[in-house]
C-alpha cells in the first residue's frame, strides 16, 4: 500500500470518529445542562451530581469502555452489545461530567438576577431557566466547549479497544497489511486528528467570544 | 370587585440570616446569631387603588427594596398578607406566577434579557406568559416600545443601549402586560442626571395616563408632581405618610424633617 491508499482506508474511519464525537458531545449537553442547574438551584440533591461528576471524571475512559462493553455486554445486549452505542454512551457520560463543571461557572457568570427578572414577569423558576438562562449559559461557555470538543474528538480514539473501525482502528490496522508500515499510518491519523478538532473548535471559540461581547456577558 | 388593586397588610421579612455553630448543634436548635438578622421589614401595611400613585422614601438599607419585592412576591414575607384585588397571595397554594403576570416590576439595575434585544425582551412574556399568537405579540411589544419611546432601538441588545434606554425598555417590559399594578425599585437611581430625565419624563407619561403605580424613589420635584400620596419608609417600617404638601411644608415626624432637609438641600445645591 502507498501512502495515498493508507491515507484512505484511514480517511474512511472519519465520518465514524466524527459521528461518535458529535453524538457524545450533544449526549454530553443534555445531561450537563441540567445537572449544572440542579447542583446550583436544588442544593439538597447536589451531591449526587457532585458524586457522578468525581466518579465519570476520575475513571479513564478506556476502564470504562472495557467495562460497559464486555461487563455489561453479555448480560444486557441490548444497548450495550452494541459498540457505537457504548462508544457514545461512555464518552457522553464522562463529557456531562465535564460540561456540568463548565456550565456550573457560566450560570454563576450570568447571574441569578437574570431569574429574579424571568419570575418578575411571570415565568416559572424552571421556565426562566429554561427561556432566559440556558441560552445565555450556552453562550457563555463557548470557549471551554470548543475545548470539550476538541477532547471528546481526542478521546474518541480509545473506541479502538471494543473494536469500532474508526480513525484509530484503521490506523492500527494497517501494521498487518504489508508492508507493515508502523509509522505513516499514525502520522496520518495524527494529522487527521489536528484537522478534525482545530478549525472547529478554533471556529467555536471565536464566534462564541464575539457574541459574548455583543451581549455583554 | 375588591376595593384596592393591592394591599399589605401586616408584613414582615427577616433576611441575613446565618447559621451559627450553636445552631448546628441539636440540642439549640432554636439557637440564632441576633446580631446576623436584619429587619427589613416590620409590620408594614400599604393599602392601593386603582389609578394611585404613591412613592416611597426614606434612607439606603432601611428595607424599602425588600418591602416592594414582597409585594411582588419575589421575596416571600415570613408574617403578613399581600393581596392582589381579592386574591391572597401569601396563602399556601396560590399560583404565583400567574399572579407576578400581573403585576410589573422594575428594577433599580434593570436587569434585562441580556441575549434578547429590546423586541425580545418585551416580547418574552407576551408570548410565553401571555401565550399570545405571534402577530398580536408583536403589535403590542412594538405599542409598549412606542410609549418609552425607544422604538430607535428596538433591534439593539441591552449592551448596546444607553442606560436611558435600557431602563426604558425594562419599563416597556412591565407594562406590556398590561398589569393591575406598576412596582418600580428605584429606576432611575443607576442613571445619570441626563438619563435619569429621559424616565422620568417616561413614568410622568404613565402617570398621566393613570397607571397604577408604587415607586421607591428619591426624585423629589417627580415626586412632587405626581405622586398622590408620599411613604417615609426607615428602620423597615412606614414613619410617616401623607400628601407631598406635608412632606414639603412640615412633616410631623423628627425622622422625615431631617430627611427632607437634607434631600432639598442636597437638590437645590445641584
Amino acid at each position: 500500500m502507498d501512502v495515498w491508499q493508507q491515507l484512505i482506508f484511514i480517511v474512511e474511519g472519519v465520518p465514524l470518529t466524527l459521528s461518535i464525537s458529535i453524538l457524545s458531545f450533544l449526549i454530553g449537553i443534555a445531561l450537563g445542562l441540567p445537572l449544572a442547574f440542579i447542583r446550583v438551584y436544588e442544593k439538597e440533591v447536589g451531591f449526587i451530581v457532585d458524586a457522578y461528576e468525581k466518579i465519570f471524571r476520575g475513571i479513564p475512559e478506556i476502564v470504562l469502555l472495557l467495562l460497559f462493553y464486555f461487563g455489561l455486554g453479555p448480560f444486557f445486549p441490548i444497548p450495550f452489545g452494541n459498540a457505537f452505542f457504548v462508544a457514545a454512551f461512555v464518552l457522553g457520560l464522562r463529557s456531562g461530567a465535564n460540561q456540568s463543571q463548565i456550565y456550573r461557572g457560566a450560570i454563576r457568570g450570568v447571574g441569578d438576577e437574570q431569574i429574579l427578572a424571568g419570575t418578575s414577569i411571570g415565568l416559572s423558576k424552571w421556565r426562566s431557566i429554561w427561556h432566559i438562562m440556558i441560552p445565555q449559559v450556552l453562550n457563555f461557555s463557548t470557549p471551554g466547549l470548543g475545548s470539550e470538543y476538541a477532547l471528546l474528538i481526542k478521546d474518541s480514539a480509545y473506541v479502538y479497544v471494543i473494536g469500532l473501525a474508526e480513525l484509530m482502528t484503521r490506523a492500527i490496522q494497517l501494521k498487518s497489511i504489508p508492508p507493515g508500515d508502523v509509522v505513516t499510518p499514525f502520522v496520518i491519523a495524527a494529522a487527521l486528528y489536528v484537522a478534525l478538532t482545530f478549525p472547529i473548535a478554533f471556529w467555536l471559540d471565536r464566534w462564541g467570544n464575539k457574541r459574548k461581547k455583543k451581549l455583554g456577558l | 370587585m375588591a376595593d384596592f388593586v393591592m394591599e399589605a397588610k401586616h408584613v414582615y421579612k427577616t433576611y441575613g440570616y446565618k447559621k451559627t455553630k450553636l445552631e448546628k448543634n441539636p440540642n439549640q436548635q432554636n439557637c440564632v446569631n441576633a446580631a446576623s438578622i436584619v429587619e427589613a421589614v416590620k409590620d408594614v401595611s400599604i393599602k392601593i387603588k386603582k389609578g394611585d400613585i404613591k412613592l416611597i422614601f426614606g434612607p439606603s438599607g432601611s428595607g424599602k427594596s425588600t418591602f416592594l419585592r414582597c409585594m411582588a412576591m419575589l421575596e416571600i414575607p415570613d408574617k403578613g398578607e399581600i393581596y392582589l384585588g381579592d386574591e391572597c397571595l401569601t396563602k399556601p397554594g396560590v399560583d404565583l406566577n400567574k399572579a407576578r403576570a400581573r403585576i410589573g416590576f422594575v428594577f433599580q439595575h434593570i436587569y434585562l434579557f441580556r441575549h434578547l434585544t429590546a423586541l425580545g425582551n418585551v416580547e418574552l412574556a407576551l408570548r410565553q406568559v401571555l401565550k399570545l399568537p405571534k402577530e398580536e405579540a408583536r403589535k403590542r411589544a412594538l405599542a409598549a416600545l412606542a410609549e418609552v419611546k425607544v422604538l430607535d432601538c428596538i433591534n439593539k441588545y441591552p449592551s448596546q443601549m444607553s442606560g436611558g434606554q435600557a431602563q426604558r425598555v425594562g419599563i416597556a417590559r412591565a407594562i406590556a402586560r398590561n398589569p393591575d399594578i406598576i412596582l418600580l425599585d428605584e429606576p432611575t437611581s443607576a442613571l445619570d442626571p441626563e438619563l435619569t430625565g429621559e424616565v422620568i419624563d417616561t413614568l410622568r407619561d404613565l402617570a398621566r395616563e393613570g397607571t397604577t403605580m408604587l415607586i421607591v424613589s428619591h426624585e423629589m420635584p417627580f415626586a412632587r408632581e405626581v405622586a398622590d400620596e408620599m411613604i417615609f419608609y426607615d428602620e423597615g417600617t412606614i414613619v410617616e405618610t401623607g400628601p407631598p404638601s406635608l412632606f414639603f411644608n412640615a412633616p410631623n415626624t423628627d425622622r422625615a424633617k431631617k430627611f427632607m432637609t437634607r434631600i432639598i438641600n442636597r437638590t437645590t445645591k445641584e
